[in-house]
């Protein structure tokens, strides 16, 4: 009988934590990003923050001899196909150093340097996320330096992704990578407009709602498109069409983009202060 | 590995330094799985060792405190992700309760069961979180990739699980529970 009474107040209890917990989300949702909810995550990251930085410095190369370990076939492979690329791109190189002048000149004249007069926060990466569901991460300035939700995030070579959350010292960068990210994009070469969509870490980006009689050629750079309201300025580059093609009967095209950001070695970023024009 | 309790450890409350000891290890797995851990990563993934407290808190001390602890070190964990806040806890509350039951459903554990128990329980909570959110309007946890990250979790966890357990054995009962547990 004891036991009985015993297990019965145990469910009870757990049925109060499962209720708590169900009662903590449905508060996440209704407070969206005012809520006091988000301002005790904030709190948290902020607090966790010199220890992160900290970390980051003494962990960090623990991470590298471990992702050198595990992805050492990786590493092979694609040593093998850059000396490749290598033998051909230094044929390239002399042909293309004539329009490489000619596209600096242009861009001193017209100033189309893709941030272009865009405000831009300069950021360290400190970590990753501790998720495996996200594509994410850490950098060392947040709403303190102007940082604000939904920014783009660049590189020297092009989008990153954007702010999803901010804290008053430090950010998480939703990388491009990331299942959930969406970003209206543009093949360059014929100006048709898609989106582009991330897939995990590792692996090409897909650009979709490309219908399939378009011509999309091997290399084709891919840019944001910025169409009104869109969440990152035009003209960003994403990256190049690695393959394209339609499986037969249907309407859209498969595309694998390259990005042209190396989301495995991602330092230094900047925050665009940047917001979608209505 | 310390074997997991028998039916008689279950359910008993915990006095205050247990509890404090407790909050102690809870915060240095936080500070590990924030700071050490993100940089461990096999095929894009990292051990989960919050999850990996509720689970061994269910084996070491039973049903009741394997769904507090799963409820306080989900919560901890909800802190630094993009999901919404109370989905670990949830998760891990049940996954900590539900540990405990098949544990103190078992007279005597088998040899090496405490390592069965985590690479099961790491890769069911695993599951579980992304099936949870996906309902919640998450519909990116569940993708190809999720087989990956539950059966790198689940190793890794596995891995993990001699230390985490001691750690969680050592807060809520001390040496004597368990040797009375093994």
């Amino acid at each position: 009988m004891a036991v009985y009474r015993r297990s019965k107040r145990h469910r009870f209890l757990v049925f109060l934590l499962a209720l708590a917990s169900v009662t903590v989300i449905t508060l996440d949702y209704r407070g969206g990003d005012q809520g006091a909810l988000e301002t005790l995550r904030s709190g948290a990251q902020d607090l966790l923050a010199p220890v992160q930085s900290f970390a980051g410095r003494v962990f960090g190369p623990v991470g590298d001899v471990v992702g050198g370990i595990t992805d050492y076939g990786d590493l092979e492979a694609e040593n093998a196909r850059l000396r490749q690329r290598l033998e051909a791109l230094e044929g390239d190189r002399l042909r293309s150093e004539a329009g490489e002048r000619e596209r600096r000149e242009l861009l001193a004249i017209l100033d189309l340097d893709f941030a272009g007069d865009i405000p831009a926060v300069a950021a360290r990466v400190v970590s990753s996320s501790p998720t495996n569901f996200a594509q994410s991460v850490i950098i060392d300035r947040g709403t303190d330096d102007g940082v604000d939700r939904g920014m783009p995030v660049v590189t020297s070579a092009g989008l990153a992704g954007r702010i999803s959350e901010v804290s008053s010292s430090r950010s998480v960068v939703q990388l491009l990578t990331d299942r959930s990210s969406a970003v209206g994009a543009r093949l360059a070469g014929s100006g048709v407009n898609g989106v582009v969509e991330g897939r995990g870490g590792g692996t090409d980006l897909a650009m979709t709602f490309v219908a399939a009689q378009v011509e999309v050629a091997e290399g084709e750079a891919v840019v944001t498109s910025g169409l009104e309201q869109s969440a990152f300025p035009a003209e960003i580059p994403i990256g190049s069409v690695r393959s394209a093609g339609a499986p037969p009967g249907d309407l859209e095209q498969r595309i694998a983009v390259e990005p042209v950001v190396d989301f495995g070695r991602l330092e230094l970023v900047k925050v665009l202060q940047w917001a979608p024009r209505g | 590995m310390p074997a997991a309790p028998g039916p008689a450890a279950v359910g008993d409350r915990l006095p205050g330094r247990a509890r404090v000891k407790l909050a102690l290890v809870l915060v240095t797995l936080l500070l590990l799985h924030t700071t050490l851990f993100v940089e461990l990563r096999v095929a894009d993934v990292m051990p989960d060792v919050m999850l990996l407290a509720a689970v061994s808190a269910g084996l070491v001390a039973g049903p009741v405190l394997g769904a507090e602890v799963g409820f306080a070190s989900g919560l901890m964990a909800d802190l630094f992700l993009a999901t919404p806040m109370g989905l670990s806890a949830l998760v891990l509350c049940l996954l900590g309760y539900a540990t405990g039951v098949a544990r103190s459903g078992l007279h005597s554990a088998p040899r090496l069961f405490g390592f069965l128990a985590a690479f099961v329980a790491s890769a069911v909570g695993v599951a579980a979180f992304a099936l949870a959110g996906a309902t919640l309007g998450e519909a990116h946890l569940l993708s190809g990739h999720l087989w990956v990250v539950m059966a790198v979790v689940a190793a890794g966890n596995t891995l993990l699980a001699p230390v985490v357990v001691r750690a969680v054995g050592w807060a809520v009962g001390g040496p004597a529970r368990m040797k009375a547990l093994a």
